[in-house]
């Protein structure tokens, strides 16, 4: 499913950096971590910006709301640069 | 007719603190997400009529996880009147993703729109009525946390429920998604209530098999449905379940656009507090401090004045409120009076005149007698027999107040976590620890339970509910308990006295000390634990909403305080009571020589029953450094509850009445070990360590549900705490110089090869089907 993301400008989150910002283009894998993440809000088009990163681990705000992410979670998301 | 409220929302929006306010309850309510995990009943202190439910909060109605079952199967099955769904007004759009399923239950339902007073603040504005609308149920505003609008909302929903009104909301998703929504609420016609149509057809196109299965559908029906689902994921290029979420966060993005106008925001307080806090260079140093400093606080303030007070005011003989100076100074005189006179060979009778000038401090200001001192005269004046008085006093006085003197020390220790769980602080504390406990197989998850277990192993344990991974939540529960709870404070306390001697300027840091052993057991328990069969695989992924920052209420803070120091004081008041009396049959009992009977306590202790048993098991610890009965006999008393190890060192001391702050009592206890400080470390390892107290263990039984499991969890963490105890003594021992090297030196180097082998051998290839499914590969590189 990814490969259909294919856009040269998508990018998994973890290498954003503190203070950065996106928007995701698509939460990778399924089952109920997916559908987890898309619950909390990370869905197609929602912006995100990284609060706080250390190796990768992730704090970052969407729909309103600050979302501690690990790094094995935060690389499923892939996301392009904010326009 | 009673009107039955379920009180619905997001994790930590507030539900609990609003159940309170509603019920006058007192449920513990703590700043992260995931407190509440059973629903809990309660009547409405102003209609007893009204019975409100709070139930777990939920970020959805899917039926994944256990909060979301019993949340779903209430609100489908439970039969509530109204839906009061509780929404985090500064935060609506992640929370309106719950509402808009919620309004698809065809029940009556009230938003309550809480926290508008922290949306106003930020200067941001909503527009309630055009939310009311769009939403199709009435909404109204709340402050939980002041207790604001409860009256309202409470009207407003015992309206709508007595109308029976199903919401009518406006939010249409986009037509892709639409369209087989309405053809399958069409082919259902009548088979379900017109007003739960849409939440069925929804259910059925996401291809929920829990709602397939309940339906019972025919099954050219479910081909129809199939073939509508594949249609939809065909034209989103997505699957079902994911494009019905798109669709619904675009719908709500479409009424917050409209109903909210927030002002131009740069970084709120609460992300520049953890751009600092959970930085990936000063995190960590940032929660040592943190830590160090309240168990300082704890054990300075709570052993100096506080414990002080509570020692000499209730087991002691009194406690001087003024003029303690005065009395000191008479005191410092009388005493040389009396050392000059002994000097001087004076004779009885005059050595007894002077004892009976002994200053009465009661002359020197505000005097209040301690019930000790109260309830020893009480006994003397009514001529109750000796052994009685004995048991009073040296039993039950000596043990119970050795336990309550320790209540003030916890107080603090529990003020200050509450403060620090309450303005959120702790949820980033998992964040931060979650880099850490990933290393040895844990989730950051864990470290909730371990941090209530500084409080209490009971709390600790019931806490690991929220831990999704059933793996990962065993080996949280077999662990937590090694983290010294508060009851195991007075043991550090007490060792802390025996080896500092009452220097405790410079060796404050053997009480930290302790804590972190705690947390290293876990750490060494964990990567030991993970390469065994039983828990080989991946972490589980580490997903958790942090809260905003914000100042605690005094009431929630007391009411985490209360909820940690009442468990404990029920024990005192029950389990240790108890087994201070058996204590003290077991050690005034037994039989020296002249038949079975009282013993004389100053040269007749070693024929007690208690120094039977202790000397029966004693080879068991005889290698730790304390296999004489009175150090073994304190573990067994352990077992009973932490607490009884610092009371039963009193009465076998007898200087029970001092607790474990008082010197006295150090040099007591430090006599008890031939004053080898690596003895004394290895008790205090062993009795942290290993298996807790008998309340803690059911708990255990109750979380891990199998009677093997909690087996196991007792067995490792004893012969876990014994080899820990084992180096401490003979490694400690021979590099301090007090043991020499004998059989068990090499036993201990053994099993210290052993633990690094298990530490440090590559990942065993265990084949576990399915377990890591779920991450990816990469997931690993973290470390």
């Amino acid at each position: 499913m990814n490969d259909a993301v294919g856009a040269s400008s998508a990018f998994p989150l973890p290498l954003l950096q503190s203070g950065e910002n996106a928007v995701i283009v698509k939460v990778g894998g399924r089952g109920e971590l997916h559908r987890h993440l898309e619950t909390l809000g990370f869905v197609e088009g929602a912006d995100v910006t990284v609060v706080s990163e250390a190796a990768g681990d992730l704090i970052v705000e969407v729909k309103g709301t600050q979302v501690a992410l690990d790094r094995s979670v935060a690389s499923r998301i892939m996301a392009r640069a904010a326009a | 007719m009673g009107i039955r409220i379920a009180l619905a929302g997001n994790p930590n929006c507030g539900k609990t603190t609003m159940f309170n306010d509603l019920t006058g309850a007192n449920q513990y309510v703590g700043n992260w997400p995931g407190v509440t995990v059973e629903k809990k009943e309660g009547k409405y202190t102003r209609d007893k009529d009204v019975i409100i439910t709070d139930l777990p909060g939920v970020y959805s109605l899917s039926p994944y996880s256990p909060e979301e079952i019993v949340t779903r199967d209430y609100l489908l099955e439970g039969g509530p009147d109204v839906v009061i769904n509780l929404v985090d007004a500064t935060n609506l759009e992640r929370n309106l993703y719950l509402t808009t399923q919620v309004l698809d239950l065809g029940l009556p339902v009230v938003v309550a729109l809480n926290m508008m007073d922290l949306v106003r603040k930020n200067g941001d504005k909503i527009d309630v009525a055009k939310l009311s609308k769009r939403l199709g149920c009435p909404v109204v505003e709340t402050s939980a946390l002041k207790g604001q609008g409860m009256d309202e909302l409470i009207k407003t929903a015992v309206d709508a429920a007595k109308k029976k009104a199903a919401p009518t909301p406006d939010l249409r998703f986009v037509a892709e998604v639409e369209g087989p929504i309405k053809q399958i609420s069409d082919l259902l016609g009548s088979r379900v209530p017109a007003s739960t149509a849409r939440w069925y057809a929804i259910k059925l196109l996401e291809g929920e098999q829990r709602t397939i299965d309940s339906l019972k559908l025919p099954a050219a029906d479910l081909k129809t449905i199939d073939a509508a689902r594949e249609a939809m994921e065909n034209a989103l290029d997505d699957d079902a379940e994911s494009a019905i979420t798109v669709a619904r966060y675009d719908a709500i993005g479409d009424v917050v656009a409209e109903t909210v106008k927030k002002s131009a925001k740069g970084l709120s307080l609460t992300q520049k507090i953890d751009r600092v806090v959970t930085n990936r260079v000063l995190g960590l140093p940032i929660f040592i401090v943190v830590m160090a400093f309240v168990y300082w606080l704890a054990i300075s303030v709570g052993t100096g004045v506080v414990t002080d007070w509570a020692n000499d005011g209730i087991s002691g003989d009194g406690f001087l409120y003024t003029g303690g100076g005065a009395y000191e100074e008479a005191v410092g005189a009388w005493e040389e009076e009396v050392a000059a006179a002994e000097e001087a060979g004076a004779s009885e009778d005059e050595l007894a005149a002077l004892a009976e000038e002994e200053p009465d401090p009661a002359e020197f200001g505000l005097w209040i007698p301690g019930l000790g001192a109260i309830i020893g005269d009480a006994l003397e004046s009514a001529q109750v027999a000796d052994w009685m008085q004995s048991l009073v006093m040296d039993g039950i006085v000596a043990g119970v107040g050795a336990v309550i003197g320790f209540i003030p020390q916890m107080i603090i220790l529990f003020l200050l976590l509450a403060f620090l769980e309450g303005c959120g602080y702790l949820a980033r504390v998992a964040f931060i620890m979650d880099r850490i406990f990933r290393r040895f197989g844990l989730s950051g998850k864990s470290f909730i339970p371990m941090l209530v277990a500084s409080g209490c192993g009971v709390p600790a344990v019931m806490a690991t509910k929220t831990i999704e991974n059933e793996r990962d939540r065993r080996m949280t529960i077999m662990t937590t308990t090694m983290i010294p709870c508060g009851a195991k404070m007075p043991i550090i306390a007490l060792v802390f006295g025996a080896i500092a001697g009452g220097n405790t300027e410079e060796t404050w840091w053997i009480a930290p000390m302790f804590y972190f052993l705690g947390v290293i057991a876990i750490i060494i328990s964990g990567i030991m634990l993970k390469k065994t069969k039983m828990f080989a695989g991946e972490a589980s992924p580490f997903v958790m909403e942090l809260p905003s920052y914000h100042l605690p209420t005094v009431k929630s803070i007391l009411l985490s305080t209360w909820e940690r120091i009442k468990s404990y004081v029920v024990k005192a008041g029950t389990i240790i009571f108890l087994s201070t009396i058996v204590i003290w049959l077991l050690m005034n009992f037994g039989d020296a020589g002249e038949g079975f009977g009282l013993l004389d306590q100053e040269t007749e202790l070693q024929y007690s029953l208690m120094a039977g048993l202790g000397n029966a098991i004693g080879w068991i610890f005889a290698p730790l450094g304390f296999g004489d009965w009175q150090a073994t006999v304190t573990s067994i008393t352990g077992l009973v509850a932490k607490e009884n190890v610092v009371a039963t060192v009193g009465i076998l001391t007898s200087v029970g009445e001092l607790g474990e702050t008082d010197p006295d009592m150090w040099m007591a206890f430090a006599t008890m070990f031939g004053g080898s400080a690596a003895a004394i470390m290895a008790f205090c390892a062993f009795n942290l360590l290993c298996a807790p107290c008998f309340a803690a263990i059911g708990t255990i039984r109750r979380q891990m549900e199998s009677a093997k499991w909690t087996w196991f969890a007792i067995g490792y963490m004893t012969v876990f705490g014994w080899a820990v105890g084992l180096m401490f003594y003979q490694l400690g021992g021979l590099a301090l110089g007090e043991v020499s090297f004998n059989v068990w030196t090499v036993v201990a180097l053994a099993v210290l090869a052993g633990m690094l082998f298990q530490l440090f051998r590559p990942m065993p290839a265990v084949k576990k089907a399915g377990a890591s499914e779920e991450l990816e590969a990469g997931a690993g590189a973290a470390a």
